[in-house]
């Protein structure tokens, strides 16, 4: 049987709370394809963001196992891993330069030395596609709306290709034409990849899975919306 | 007042008379509500008390000369001032003693014996009246520099913990994450350095050179031993703050390079 595209296995996390040890993550596990699209919501302080930083191999102190096709984390590297497995957090991320700079940090680092940078033309297409298409790569990144940023900090994820995408809240600074475009480009995304979305708004479709998570563990709430 | 050889040497009268001053200015506090009296008075006879020892325990070390006293002296010395960068970077992460200890000892030793090995030409080589106020510059010009550049570090990274997050999830090792800041804090410990080092001579006389002014020495010799004491001392800052940064900054980071935010700290205050 092949393996799953990314699974967790019993993932554990205790914080020191106001009232002693705080388990925020108490066995949660997760399994996931490629096509899938599943969004977690819980309520607040319930670990969603703990969660998918774990996924993200982005937490220290994280007991419990992680694979991604099959290969415990460990054998495929920390770096590696998250280059595959990347995390978009929660409040947008943008960089001092321009919005090309911006794009192309991912291939400032050493983990993507043998890949070849995207092109101008692939980033203005990934620009249009976010609905940026007023927004010129030459622009100065620091000028851009907090909705802008957020989409180009996705644009920036998306253009890395990785195998699963972990969205903390993709919607938080999007108006609603905004994140229609970001939740069919996600719809696009899962034909190849898989996702993993923190959201609490209402259900707009796009999930193929739904967990929530309560008392550190995810329980199925549906198979779709 | 008595000279010897080009001396001129102080005398109790003229101790009193520089507290008498200390007094005047604690009077100007008092009148205008400065609320200092206290702390004046504490630094002055502080300033009293510790350089009387110092001159003491100098001129016991000196009369002895033993290298093993002068190489300990320099340690106790290193330790000191490990201790104080400590306490000068609160946000940093702990076991920041031993890198501190470690940078001031590496630099501190190799300048300050290059200056008295190889330029001053001491013989023998651990003569303390020579090693031991040499040392003294390097280590605390250098101390301040290290104390700077590890306080800015662990402050800018935590100014910019959303980009780390974000970076490290792009696959980006510490020294890629954490690089702009240390560059950053680098920057800023060695400005003071270069600036005072432009600024000699013109601005003001420089400590030493005045010292040895002030002794009776040739201005021109005084300013040659200013010159290599000035660009020892810069090197050291240099040095060590680098040394100091790169020893340290990846203590903010896990063993599989997360950054360690605020929230995530066991000690966070």
């Amino acid at each position: 049987m092949k393996a799953p595209l990314l699974e967790a296995r019993d993932l554990r996390v205790v914080r020191s709370g106001d009232a002693g040890p705080l388990k925020v993550l108490d066995g949660a596990s997760l399994t996931l394809e490629r096509g899938e699209v599943v969004d977690i919501s819980g309520p607040s302080g319930s670990g969603k963001t703990t969660f998918v930083r774990a996924l993200a191999l982005m937490l220290p102190d994280v007991a419990g196992e992680l694979f991604l096709e099959g290969r415990p984390a460990a054998e495929v590297g920390a770096r590696v891993w998250r280059s595959r497995v990347a995390l978009l957090p929660q409040k947008p991320v943008i960089f001092p330069g321009t919005v090309r700079e911006n794009l192309l940090v991912p291939w400032r680092l050493k983990v993507r030395h043998d890949t070849t940078p995207p092109g101008e033309d692939e980033l203005r297409a990934k620009l249009d596609s976010f609905g940026l298409d007023d927004v010129a790569l030459d622009r100065d990144a620091a000028k851009l709306s907090v909705g802008q940023a957020a989409r180009v900090a996705m644009a920036r994820i998306g253009l890395t290709r990785p195998d699963v995408l972990l969205l903390d809240e993709p919607d938080a600074s999007l108006d609603e034409s905004a994140a229609a475009m970001v939740a069919s480009l996600t719809v696009r995304f899962a034909e190849t990849g898989a996702v993993v979305r923190v959201r609490h708004h209402r259900p707009d479709g796009v999930a193929t899975r739904r967990e929530r998570l309560v008392a550190g563990r995810l329980h199925g709430v549906g198979d779709s919306d | 007042m008595t000279e010897t050889a080009g001396v001129v040497a102080i005398t109790l009268p003229q101790l009193l008379l520089a507290a008498g001053f200390m007094v005047f200015v604690g009077v100007i506090s008092l009148r205008l509500a400065l609320g200092l009296e206290r702390d004046l008075a504490i630094a002055t006879v502080r300033t009293y008390v510790q350089l009387f020892i110092l001159g003491l325990v100098l001129r016991w070390v000196f009369g002895i000369d033993s290298p093993w006293l002068v190489l300990g002296l320099l340690l106790l010395m290193v330790g000191a001032a490990a201790q104080t960068i400590v306490k000068r970077a609160p946000d940093a992460p702990k076991g920041l003693f031993g890198s501190s200890f470690v940078s001031m000892a590496l630099t501190g030793f190799i300048v300050t014996f290059a200056v008295t090995g190889l330029v001053v030409q001491v013989d023998p080589w651990y003569r303390a009246q020579y090693v031991i106020p040499i040392a003294g510059m390097v280590l605390g010009n250098s101390m301040t520099g290290i104390a700077l550049a590890l306080e800015r570090t662990f402050a800018d990274l935590d100014a910019r913990e959303g980009e780390l997050l974000a970076l490290v999830a792009l696959g980006a090792t510490p020294w890629e994450a954490a690089g702009p800041s240390v560059r950053t804090a680098l920057r800023a410990a060695l400005i003071p350095t270069i600036n005072s080092m432009a600024a000699a001579g013109i601005v003001f006389i420089p400590g030493m050179m005045t010292g040895q002014i002030l002794a009776g020495a040739d201005p021109l010799a005084a300013a040659g031993y200013q010159i290599v004491v000035m660009l020892m001392v810069a090197a050291a800052t240099a040095l060590g703050s680098v040394l100091a940064v790169m020893l340290t900054y990846h203590k903010r980071f896990s063993a599989d390079g997360v950054f360690i935010e605020k929230g995530l700290r066991e000690d966070a205050r």
